[in-house]
């Protein structure tokens, strides 16, 4: 009997794609180093051997792929892109090892790096995010949703998140190595070392000496975070401030439990990087439209992913992707997915994706909050809050509201037009050190500055659930989603309360 | 099927500690109304990353060893999210305080006992005996 050959592993599936990517590449040498003139930044001047990075498939696919997801659906001018965000986040990381290696000098204390770490910090910010795919974050949310990732349970990544670890894999991958090697370490004639880079972007170091490094590209406040709270911002024209020459004068290195980490001289940066986070979560990211978008392209990856057959997602290269898998959604970046007026030759693919071109985007039906539950403080937060990582249950419980449904309402809708959007609360951890004057110690951050629950406190009156549907039969799903929601979760919510905000 | 569904949710697993610590502690102390422990997130780390040596149903707790402690971006979030459910809080003005809101007992009684079977419960029993050990009662 034949034994069928195994399915491929992640790392096979990832390389596959970076093959596909560089099919029909052509590298021409850089000349040499390049400024880019960047709107937040000012000028960044890249390297010989950056710019070689920077020209390849793997970071020019990041032009095509929006920083912010949909979010200019909202805020018309946030169509910055994860591209321009990479190189703003190599810049900052040079700007913090400067800023510590400064402050040893003035101090005369000893500074643990040197210029090869310099090119392997730049190079992991540089490559952090090359695997984001659609929509960045809407998509992020959908494939955990859609997808078994017991693969990236792997020893070696198993704390970091998915789209980390899909960077990680694909600058270890085979084909970019043998690509790079060639004409980055070769061409550029530059020592560089994909494993150092490759760990750095997942928060790691093989030197506890240099542990600093990691969390300058990941880590509670990392080069990362630092761009893009002052870039999404800036281009949702939102006036907040991220003071980072402020930041910058105050970070150092320190010693903790055998490791050299970052500390902050004081925790009023800190403070400003948080309310630009919340600000950035409560008026962006989490406003009631742009879940409402994100919500709507779920609908459409998810229809898409249940039938393959009728509705696959045409590639480059007669490829077809059916988004079931997360190494499906680096193949599709925005530009392509949302140009294909004809629906993929899929009638409902077809109406969302007109929907998304003519902004005919979903109503608020409900909304669920503090103000519209009369009994908040019922566990049923709890069994709601646990939908956002039980997909299944999640898309049973949509699929009831929209059974609910008069048959009229019924059949005027699709099963996949009832969307519940339950958003999680933002992550920032009070893990970060401070050291509060010169001989003192390192200590916690959260021990002078509630981190985490000013976060909370902050989510705990922000936090809002909605339900979404088309407009025609908006109040009979907010109708059948009271009920199902309360035999669900116990919660009891006043449809007038939610009126108010609904507009219904 | 997306693979979170087979096992048991991590902030379910904190919240079934929780409130069979708090009813450990309840037992022994009649005259107590509440559980409320000392403890930041640190230390919560420190606790789980111990007891998962021991303890196979811990293992949704997963703890990265890349840097000077054990962390667990799972019981990060499972504390956030309790929080933000409303079943603990913590106290002003240092927030070092957490207690068990009144919810998580109906939590526990009417979701997490038709969840957790009978050997997992025992597990989890033990579990929050060791906690109680380990925190210092507010």
């Amino acid at each position: 009997m034949a034994v069928s050959p195994a399915p491929p592993s992640l790392e096979e599936r990832v390389d596959t794609f970076v093959q596909w990517l560089f099919e029909d590449f052509k590298p021409v040498p850089p000349t040499g180093p390049k400024v880019f003139n960047d709107a937040l930044l000012g000028h960044l001047l890249f390297a010989k051997h950056e710019v070689a990075v920077i020209d390849c498939p793997v970071l020019q696919r990041l032009r095509r792929i929006k920083q912010t997801g949909l979010v200019y659906y909202v805020f018309p001018s946030a169509t910055h892109s994860r591209f321009e965000h990479s190189l703003g986040a190599a810049a900052l990381s040079e700007r913090c090892y400067d800023a510590i290696r400064e402050r040893a000098k003035v101090e005369e204390t000893t500074f643990p790096g040197d210029d090869a770490d310099l090119l392997h910090l730049r190079m992991a910010a540089l490559l952090h995010d090359v695997g984001h795919g659609l929509c960045s974050h809407a998509s992020e949310q959908i494939y955990k949703q859609l997808s078994n990732l017991q693969e990236f349970k792997n020893d070696k990544y198993k704390a970091n998140q998915e789209g980390e670890v899909l960077s990680y894999l694909i600058v270890t991958s085979p084909t970019f190595q043998k690509w790079f090697e060639e004409y980055v370490v070769r061409g550029c004639q530059v020592k560089l070392d994909l494993k150092v880079v490759s760990d750095l972007i997942l928060g790691r170091h093989g030197e506890k000496d240099k542990y600093f490094l990691a969390k300058i590209v990941s880590g509670p406040f990392d080069c990362d975070k630092l761009d893009y709270i002052a870039r999404d911002s800036y281009y949702c024209g939102l006036a907040l401030t991220v003071d980072l020459p402020r930041f910058y004068s105050m970070i150092s290195t320190e010693r903790y439990k055998d490791y050299t980490d970052l500390a902050l001289r004081s925790y009023v940066p800190v403070e400003q990087i948080l309310f630009g986070k919340m600000n950035l979560f409560g008026s962006v990211y989490h406003h009631q439209k742009v879940k409402c978008v994100g919500s709507m392209l779920r609908s459409v990856i998810g229809h898409i992913a249940q039938n393959p057959e009728q509705a696959k997602f045409p590639v480059r290269g007669g490829r077809h992707v059916s988004f079931t898998d997360p190494v499906e959604y680096l193949y599709a970046t925005d530009d392509e997915f949302f140009s294909q007026a004809g629906g993929f030759g899929d009638e409902y693919t077809k109406n969302m994706l007109s929907r998304f071109r003519n902004r005919n985007l979903f109503v608020r039906c409900l909304e669920i909050s503090r103000r519209t539950v009369t009994n908040w403080q019922h566990y049923g937060r709890q069994k709601l809050i646990d939908l956002t990582v039980l997909p299944e249950k999640l898309l049973d419980l949509e699929n009831k509201i929209h059974a609910s449904l008069p048959p009229a309402d019924r059949a005027k809708s699709n099963r996949d037009d009832v969307r519940l959007s339950v958003p999680g609360i933002p992550p920032l951890s009070g893990e970060a050190l401070i050291r509060t004057y010169r001989g003192a110690s390192a200590e916690k951050i959260k021990k002078y500055f509630p981190v985490s629950e000013w976060i909370q406190s902050y989510a705990h009156n922000k936090w809002r659930s909605y339900v979404y549907a088309p407009r025609e039969v908006a109040p009979a799903v907010r109708d059948a989603a009271i009920s199902v929601l309360l035999e669900y979760s116990g919660l009891k919510i006043d449809a007038n309360m939610s009126n108010q905000t609904c507009h219904l | 099927m997306p693979a979170s569904q087979n096992a048991a949710l991590p902030d379910h697993i904190l919240a079934a500690v929780l409130t069979l610590a708090k009813r450990e502690m309840l037992n022994k102390q009649p005259k107590e109304t509440r559980f409320a422990f000392h403890s930041d997130d640190s230390q919560l780390q420190e606790i789980f990353s111990e007891l998962q040596k021991d303890y196979r149903i811990l293992d949704a707790f997963v703890f990265s060893d890349s840097g000077p402690e054990p962390y667990s971006p799972a019981l990060e979030e499972s504390v956030s999210s309790l929080q933000l459910s409303g079943l603990i809080g913590r106290e002003n003005p240092e927030y070092e305080v957490v207690f068990l809101q009144p919810s998580a007992d109906g939590f526990f009684d009417d979701v997490l006992t038709t969840e957790f079977d009978k050997s997992q419960l025992e597990q989890l029993t033990k579990i929050a005996s060791v906690f109680l050990d380990r925190v210092k009662v507010a």
